[in-house]
């Protein structure tokens, strides 16, 4: 009996000294797991108050944004500042050099080319960026500031006549009007409902009869009909008397001919045949 | 040394109709043969005859709903008929006495004038010229021959009424 006692014991003893070593790891990592709850909870909380701190000082920051931006577009500095850029030479040199180089025609024809003015204008229009940007510079008053501006400076006159008398806008024209998007564009135009609706409505107007009627009695009007008129029977006068005058020499030519008498004496000027 | 600009088209025009006014270009005659005071003639007769053809015609038309006497109407008729030979008497010796111009002298571009001087017949001598074409048709239109060997293209109405008949430029000079 002693026998197999003792082959148990031997067999036995290894596995409770791994099952003691395994009791006493979790044990220690138990009680290290709650000794540093405290720890783990400290750091949970100051990453929390991080972040909220974080959003609370972005929020306040954007705030502080928009009111210096409200403040510094309602305030006079900002109309000042447009009123000395718009005025100051470097401007009006930035404005002839940009028109004046390059640079407009091959802006312009990249913004055709690449239909950049169609895409910006649908990423513009489907956004908020539009009307808040536009809500702002309206409460501000900026656009009359700015136009008053220009207008009173001249600037606006300079830049339109530049433009006006360079080949610039000849050119761009030209790639405009040889673009495929602005021949499609036209032929929608002209397919569209609008246009025809626009000239069914403007053909049932009344002022667009009376506009007519003004027109066809207007003594200029009548002046040329009747130039026209006076025109095509002097024209008609002018052939037969033409064609008469001929008749006259060819038949008196011939009848002087057969009867052997010299040609007649045509007069020289006034008083010659009297 | 500053450049004067060159005068604009109707400054040159301008100038160029004042100088005529100041020194007009004597007029060129031309006298006038057969066959253009033969359209001018027929122009006349044709409008003539669709005014006394029209004027005859509303009458006719207006009688024809009346009841008239048969004397009425004959007398009518002669009156008519009076009233067509003045119209025509009326039409050539008005025009030639007063800017020597039928209708359709106007049309071709002609006119009649004295052959000593550069004036419109009087009515006496325009209606002399009328007698005298009337009588220059009656032999076979053979009054008319002179214009095609006159060195003055006078018919014998021209050499009787002393008239010519010369072109009528359409801007005269001055």
């Amino acid at each position: 009996m002693n026998a197999p006692l003792q082959i148990r014991d031997a067999q036995d003893r290894p596995t409770a000294g791994r099952t003691t070593l395994g009791t006493l790891v979790g044990l220690g990592g138990a009680v290290a797991g709650f000794a540093l709850r405290p720890v783990i909870a400290g750091i949970e909380l100051g990453l929390g108050l991080e972040r909220e701190l974080r959003r609370g000082l972005t929020r306040r920051t954007e705030a502080a944004l928009l009111a210096g931006l409200d403040a510094l577009l309602l305030s006079p500095v900002a109309g000042e500042a447009v009123d000395r850029v718009l005025a100051s030479e470097l401007t009006r040199r930035t404005v002839s050099g940009a028109l004046a180089g390059p640079l407009v025609e091959a802006t312009a024809r990249d913004l055709v080319t690449f239909e950049v003015i169609e895409r910006a204008a649908d990423e513009l229009l489907a956004s908020e960026t539009v009307d808040g940007v536009l809500d702002r510079a309206q409460a501000a008053d900026v656009p009359r500031r700015v136009a008053d501006r220009l207008l009173a400076d001249g600037v606006l006159d300079q830049v339109v006549a530049r433009v006006l008398e360079g080949p610039e806008l000849e050119r761009v024209v030209e790639s405009a009007l040889d673009s495929a998007a602005m021949e499609r564009l036209v032929v929608r135009v002209i397919e569209s409902r609008l246009l025809n609706e626009a000239v069914e409505r403007l053909l049932q107007t009344d002022e667009l009869w009376l506009m007519v009627d003004e027109i066809a009695r207007s003594p200029s009007v009548s002046a040329a009909i009747t130039r026209q008129s006076a025109g095509f029977v002097d024209e008609v006068a002018d052939g037969v008397r033409a064609r008469s005058r001929k008749a006259d020499d060819l038949i008196e030519s011939r009848i002087r001919r057969a009867f052997r008498r010299g040609q007649r004496e045509r007069p020289g000027g006034e008083g010659a045949g009297t | 040394m500053t450049e004067t600009a060159p005068p604009s088209t109707a400054a040159r025009l301008a100038a160029a109709a004042a100088a005529r006014r100041a020194h007009p270009e004597p007029a060129r005659v031309e006298y006038e043969g057969l066959v253009t005071r033969a359209v001018a003639f027929t122009l006349d007769a044709a409008l003539i005859n669709v005014v006394a053809v029209g004027v005859g015609a509303a009458i006719g038309l207006s009688l024809s709903v009346l009841k008239v006497p048969g004397d009425v109407e004959t007398a009518l008729f002669a009156l008519g008929g009076v009233s067509y030979l003045l119209w025509s008497v009326g039409y050539f010796v008005t025009f030639w006495s007063t800017t020597g111009q039928t209708p359709g002298n106007r049309l071709l571009g002609i006119r009649v004038r004295r052959d000593d001087r550069d004036e419109v017949p009087r009515p006496a001598r325009a209606l002399l010229r009328l007698l005298a074409l009337t009588v220059a048709a009656i032999p076979l239109l053979a009054g008319f021959l002179p214009i095609l060997f006159d060195d003055r293209r006078r018919g014998v109405h021209d050499m009787l009424a002393g008239t010519v008949v010369v072109n009528a430029p359409k801007y005269p000079p001055g």
